[in-house]
């Protein structure tokens, strides 16, 4: 039994049936990549892992630590050890960075504003947040301001990444988080989940380009067309992508490299 | 006693005022007798409904006794503490008395400074307006008066703070203000009682007079007990170069009606006006705003900033007049609603009236539930729903918030908010 197993995954949104049986087993210390035109159901994949209100559930399972994933809030599935670093990752006014992730951390400990043992100590806090921001080479500067308020695509990116870092999950979803990327913050993104990679991680990372796994090396690579798996295999699927595009299954020949003009 | 003449006349003699107090209230009461309750047919009643309100049910007095006790405030200039509808203490820094500030009783200042309080009082809060600001002035208990000279600035806040228990009753405090030119302080006012405190009649109106280039923050805070009605106005005048931020905070009564108002008479003079309220259970609260820009040059900037849940409602009107002679005006009037449940319900109505078109306005009005992305990214980070749905509040307060001159004030709100919210 692997560590993460998502087995005869459907779902659907609006009443229309997006994902049609997705199967797919990650232990930790592997990284897997779902790879797949627009509107196969990356996105509904990603959302419907983590509780999306906006995603509905019409069979299958998702089996992590004994329990049935699909049966639990988004927080729960958070607390749990999941995390989802979003494609848009959202605005929410009036709420600092710093509130957010403090807040975060305390939920993660089991800290529900009472048993203050469990309180993450602020200097505790402090240490902890300048430490990572040293490994991501990021600065504090955008910590007092509200979550992703008047942040760049890359910064948003990064912040993302930090959140990661923080909660320290055991199975890590990146929606997409390379489109709209510049290569530097691509790189940088990579270097981060590469330096966090190793035994007690399981990445899935979702995209639709090839690119950022020249930075971010899959184990295994699946590619997903109109809400199922059509290929599975290793990094080699990829450089086949590469080549080929989704030709092979989609009816509009969508590239998986961007174009020249795209990447700058 | 009783809404009476003869009430009114056990008030003036009960504080020995002097007889054009006793006048006005006369005039007040005669007012009072000649208007009818507002009904659904007047506009600013329209969704407004009184017809609960027996009026003769709180026509005793709250006394001192029952009322709970103030506790001791700390880092303010001065204090007017009323219990009911008695004045229990008056404290003012004696460096501050020694500048020539005045903080006294209503019923006091009657007697000292008449030459400003006949000018001044019930000029803002007129007792024509309706039935109840006519009740208002005709038996007012008391309240606070507080001069500022000329140029005399005020670190420390002062405080009025108004506390109430007993139920059944009226309390009917009032607060005059009058800022000399070029002067600076902070001021608050707090409506206080028990949440379960049986039903009663309060007010609780202010009238500000901003002198040319005063620098004037204004703080009311209700939270009377969640059975109270509340009717009450605060009016500003603003001179040349004055600068007014006023800011309501409306957190309890059954029922609450107030009306903010602005008359930037002085070019140049500028209102900041916001409001910050938090509406559950079957509390209904109204307001009606105004930013009248009488003359060129002047500024206004309204935000109104609401929760609802349960079953609660409330109503925005808010006008902002332009008259013909102020050209170069600038106002700004915004009001956000946030609906927590689906059986809250917020109505919105925003009014220009122009006359003039060298002016530049912009308003808007927004009604919605918190957003469900927004409460998605926090619980993807492992935030539990009711934390994460209180942070969301408190983030959308959080720039009315923050400006509050007063940390007691803040503190007051925010523990507020967080028992409301689980």
């Amino acid at each position: 039994m692997a560590d993460f197993e998502i087995k005869d995954l459907r779902a659907s949104v609006e009443g229309k049936e997006i994902l049609k049986g997705v199967t797919l087993a990650i232990n930790k210390g592997e990284v897997h990549a779902v790879m797949g035109p627009n509107g196969s159901g990356k996105s509904t994949l990603s959302h419907t892992l983590m509780g999306h209100p906006g995603y509905t559930v019409d069979g299958g399972e998702v089996i992590f630590k004994g329990q049935n994933v699909l049966a639990l809030e988004p927080d729960e599935r958070a607390r749990l050890g999941m995390f989802l670093a979003l494609q848009y990752p959202v605005v929410v006014p009036g709420i600092s960075m710093t509130n957010f992730l403090r807040t975060a951390l305390n939920a993660k400990r089991g800290y529900d504003g009472k048993d203050k043992s469990k309180q993450v100590t602020p200097k505790e806090f402090r240490s902890l947040l300048k430490s990572e921001l040293e490994v991501l080479h990021m600065d504090d500067s955008f910590l007092p301001r509200y979550i992703n308020d008047g942040f760049s695509g890359g910064e948003k990116k990064r912040a993302e990444i930090l959140q990661m870092a923080i909660l320290k999950p055991e199975i890590a979803i990146l929606d997409e988080t390379d489109s709209g990327l510049d290569i530097d913050s691509i790189k940088f993104v990579a270097d981060a989940v590469n330096r966090m990679r190793g035994p007690d991680l399981g990445v899935l990372i979702i995209t639709h380009y090839t690119r950022i796994l020249q930075f971010i090396k899959p184990d295994f690579v699946h590619v997903l067309v109109d809400g199922k798996f059509v290929l599975s295999g290793g990094p080699e699927i990829a450089d086949r992508l590469e080549k080929t595009g989704y030709s092979e299954w989609a009816e509009a020949d969508e590239p998986a490299v961007l174009k020249p003009e795209e990447v700058a | 006693m009783g809404f009476t003449l003869q009430g009114v006349e056990e008030i003036a003699s009960l504080h020995g005022e002097p007889d054009w107090l006793l006048e006005r209230r006369r005039n007040a009461f005669d007012v009072f007798e000649r208007l009818p309750m507002p009904s659904r047919i007047d506009e600013e009643w329209r969704r407004t409904d009184v017809s609960g309100l027996d009026m003769a049910k709180f026509s005793e007095f709250e006394h001192r006794n029952g009322a709970g006790p103030a506790e001791a405030l700390e880092g303010v200039a001065g204090t007017v503490t009323m219990r009911g509808s008695e004045i229990e203490a008056v404290r003012l820094d004696p460096e501050l008395a020694g500048a020539g500030v005045v903080l006294e009783p209503i019923s006091v200042a009657a007697k000292t400074h008449p030459e400003l309080l006949e000018t001044l009082l019930f000029t803002q809060v007129r007792a024509e307006r309706d039935r109840f600001a006519a009740l208002h002035a005709a038996f007012f208990a008391d309240g606070t008066f507080l001069y500022v000279p000329d140029g005399v600035v005020i670190d420390k806040p002062i405080v009025g703070q108004v506390f109430s228990a007993e139920g059944g009753t009226a309390v009917l405090p009032h607060t005059l203000i009058v800022a000399g030119r070029g002067s600076r302080f902070n001021y608050l006012d707090e409506y206080l009682s028990p949440a379960d405190e049986a039903a009663g009649y309060k007010s609780g109106s202010a009238e500000l007079f901003l002198g040319e280039a005063a620098s004037v923050g204004y703080v009311a805070l209700q939270k009377w007990g969640r059975n109270a009605w509340h009717l009450a106005d605060q009016r500003a005048r603003l001179d040349k170069d004055a600068s007014l931020r006023l800011f309501n905070v409306t957190l309890g009564a059954r029922f609450s009606k107030t009306r903010v108002e602005a008359s930037l008479q002085g070019q140049g003079a500028e209102a900041e006006l916001k409001a910050i309220y938090f509406a559950s259970g079957e509390q209904f609260f109204d307001f009606h705003t105004l930013q009248d820009h009488q003359v060129g040059n002047t500024r206004s900037d309204l935000l109104f900033k609401g929760a609802l849940q349960d079953v609660a409602r409330t109503v925005y009107a808010g006008l902002i007049r332009i008259e013909k002679g102020a050209a170069r005006s600038d106002a700004y009037q915004a009001n956000r609603n946030l609906v927590l449940s689906d059986h809250a319900k917020a109505t919105s109505i925003p009014m220009l009236e122009i006359d003039n078109n060298d002016v530049r306005c912009t308003h808007g009005a927004t009604v919605g539930p918190v957003d469900p992305q927004h409460l998605f990214y926090l619980r993807s980070r492992g935030i539990p729903e009711t934390t994460a749905k209180r942070m969301i509040v408190q983030g959308f307060f959080g720039d009315v918030l923050e400006r509050i001159p007063f940390e007691h004030a803040r503190r007051l709100i925010e523990t507020e908010l967080e028992a409301r919210l689980g």
